[in-house]
């Protein structure tokens, strides 16, 4: 009988539910996020709730990366975000497999789950690096008529507001990249797929979940003029004896376009 | 000249810097600091790509585009009838910023046409990055070019606020530039290169006995060849480049293909940039970087150009087909390294999981190792994987022959009778 988990769809709930799946001894274990519904039909057994507690998950992470190492751990974050049906079930497959092999696992390259969880893993990885370069930030009035529901500023201030749609939950990987890079403003980068966002107060970042706009941004009259300027710079800088369309694409592919401004994304 | 408008003036600046195509942001590894804005990536950052496919990373800028040289092959050659325009620091700084701030760009990078003298030009550009750095706190990349013929203690100074610094080379030989860029002696070009190159050095040596010994242009230098405004042969290009490498810790040298344009008879009349050579320019490049190449194996005085039907590497590997097979479970890293199709990556995975397992087909495609051209330079665990052994004159027509797909085969029809499928499901 395969045992079945229900856990709250985050890292944290995840690590927790695996620690669970260790304690009670470690078989066939099927992982459902918030909504979902079993895949073993009449074989199902009842769903166990996961209690979502940090210092479990940071035990459980700790007991992973002594038996095995920090790269593994590493691999597992990226690949858990990758959202790809059924990795939960092969990350439980990697972490018995890592228990079991020690540090032989990260030389398992060529066998499975090994191979798959680096592949995800690094897809997860090679989106994020591509956003720490396509996130667009407009510069926004704050607040805008009714106030955004998070957090409290002072009136009439402005702050940095960028809209992503990742094919893959990257959030988590470049909010402490930004939150290095730009730490003088306010910003929040909003992942409008997954409707959340990361909000940053020059202090810390956090994750806020279930955000919606309820009216379009207001942008300042600097926003405006910078991104006409960046647009005439962008068409400038083609060389047109060299023009090479197709290589565009492949570099920058239609989907991060909507919310680039030089290929006229979000056109206010 | 500068009672156009910023935007205007933006655009013609733009234009004039375009055709410089150093472009990355890397090499630099700096976090952030509270109090100020930017860090840098050690891999780089590219932010977006123009129609013509090449990578905006940087705030590529000329300070002004009014030039006292009449350089043929440049388009900001005095005698060229364009706009000049001309910002200044203030205005440089606060575009950067901006930009930087809406993640446009990972940096500055900041040339110009010279102006009066070396000197006085390379105290302008060494003014903008000082206020950047001092005044705005910035502490993202900034790439800054060496004017040549500038005084040494300008370039020891340029070098304390870039990342990066660059003289460009532009022609391989002495006499291509006497002849183009009759203005810039080759000594005032390779002089600051070796300055530079020896502050980097000793900049290095103080590093390592304390952490907080300044650092002087971290993240290098590199230059720049004009590939196709005159006559030197590959062989020349890739033994100057080699040279640059070894002796001058080059961090990159840059190609780029001649775009005709100017009617000066000293050029040649090209219909269009030679784009694949430059191409071939770059793989042969990286050959000689991260896979242990040198040029004299590459090109020879009997064949003293790249072949533009493959890449080096296989080329390179079909002229020495007695090397081949070569067993993938065993071989040492510096022979996977040979082997056409196979990168760094490849590579360096193949040695991590051979320690584990013995390598078949599968494992290497499990591996992500791409067999299309590997295949008949390789044998895993004793079988050969190309199939049958070829000699070099088939290999060859193999290695050039577009990707064979089965020819595309109609849909076979559930209902051939039936003329239109969709008027079944009562969509007409």
């Amino acid at each position: 009988m395969t045992a079945c988990y229900r856990y709250d769809g985050t890292l944290e709930g995840f690590l927790c539910a695996l620690a669970l799946c260790l304690e009670s001894g470690g078989g066939e274990a099927e992982f459902l996020r918030p909504g979902a519904e079993s895949g073993a039909g009449l074989f199902a057994g009842v769903p166990r709730d996961v209690v979502t507690e940090r210092e479990t998950a940071l035990r459980f992470r700790e007991r992973f990366v002594t038996a095995v190492s920090r790269d593994a751990f590493a691999t597992l974050r990226y690949a858990f975000h990758s959202e790809a049906a059924g990795v939960e079930e092969l990350l439980w497959r990697y972490v018995l497999a890592g228990l079991k092999q020690g540090k032989r696992l990260e030389r398992m390259l060529a066998q499975e789950p090994v191979c798959t969880v680096n592949r995800l893993a690094r897809a997860v990885s090679h989106e994020a690096h591509r956003f720490t370069g396509f996130v667009r930030f407009r510069e926004v009035a704050w607040p805008v008529g009714d106030s955004w529901g998070e957090g409290d500023g002072e009136k009439g201030t402005t702050f940095l507001y960028a809209r992503i749609e990742p094919a893959v939950d990257i959030l988590a990987f470049i909010a402490p990249f930004f939150t290095e890079r730009l730490n003088d403003r306010d910003w929040m980068i909003h992942d409008l797929r997954r409707s959340q966002a990361a909000v940053f107060n020059r202090e810390t970042w956090r994750l806020v979940r279930e955000v919606e706009l309820t009216s379009p941004p207001g942008y300042t009259a600097d926003e405006e003029v910078c991104s006409r300027l960046w647009r005439s710079y962008f068409q400038r800088m083609a060389i047109p004896e060299r023009h090479n369309p197709r290589l565009q694409q492949q570099l920058v592919p239609l989907r991060f376009r909507a919310h680039l401004v030089e290929f006229g994304g979000e056109e206010s | 000249m500068n009672n156009r408008t910023f935007e205007q003036r933006l655009e013609i600046l733009a234009d004039s810097a375009k055709y410089d195509v150093s472009c990355s942001s890397s090499g630099s590894n700096r976090r952030g600091a509270p109090g100020g804005v930017g860090s840098t990536a050690v891999a780089g950052i590219c932010h977006t790509w123009t129609a013509d496919g090449r990578c905006i990373s940087l705030l590529k800028i000329l300070l002004t585009n009014a030039c006292i040289y009449d350089c043929a092959y440049c388009v900001n050659r005095r005698s060229n009838d364009i706009p000049r325009a001309a910002f200044t620091p203030a205005e440089v700084v606060r575009l950067t910023m901006d930009f930087y701030r809406r993640n446009y760009i990972e940096g500055l990078f900041l040339s110009t046409g010279v102006t009066r003298s070396a000197d006085h030009t390379m105290e302008q550009l060494i003014a903008v990055v000082r206020k950047l750095r001092d005044e705005e706190r910035f502490n993202g990349y900034v790439h800054l070019k060496i004017v040549p013929g500038a005084d040494p203690l300008l370039v020891a100074e340029a070098g304390r606020y870039a990342d990066r610094v660059s003289v460009n080379i532009e022609l391989p030989t002495r006499q291509s530039l006497a002849l183009l860029a009759p203005d810039k002696p080759r000594e005032s070009v390779i002089a600051p290169m070796r300055q530079v190159s020896g502050l980097i050095a000793s900049a290095r040596e103080e590093r390592k006995k304390s952490r907080t010994a300044p650092q002087f242009a971290p993240a290098g230098q590199s230059t720049q060849l004009i590939v196709g405004a005159t006559p030197e042969s590959d062989r020349e290009i890739v033994t100057l480049a080699e040279g640059l490498y070894r002796r001058l810790d080059m961090r990159r040298v840059y190609y780029s293909a001649f775009v005709p344009g100017s009617s000066d008879r000293r050029l040649p009349a090209l219909p269009t940039p030679p784009l694949l050579r430059e191409h071939r320019l770059y793989q042969a490049d990286w050959l000689l970087r991260f896979y242990g190449f040198a040029a004299h194996e590459l090109l020879d005085e009997e064949r003293p150009n790249l072949d533009m039907r493959f890449d080096p590497k296989s080329d390179w590997a079909v002229r020495h087909l007695g090397l081949f097979p070569v067993e993938v479970n065993s071989v040492e890293y510096e022979v996977l390294l040979r082997v056409p199709g196979i990168g760094v990556r490849s590579a360096q995975r193949i040695v991590a999981a051979r320690r584990h397992a013995r390598l078949g087909e599968a494992e290497l495609k499990r591996l992500g190792v791409v067999l299309k051209r590997a295949r008949y330079f390789l044998t895993a665990g004793g079988r050969y994987l190309g199939g049958i052994r070829l000699d070099g004159a088939t290999l060859v027509a193999r290695l050039l022959a577009p990707e064979r797909r089965p020819a595309r085969l109609d849909q076979l029809e559930l209902f051939p009778e039936t003329p239109d499928a969709s008027a079944l499901t009562g969509e007409l």
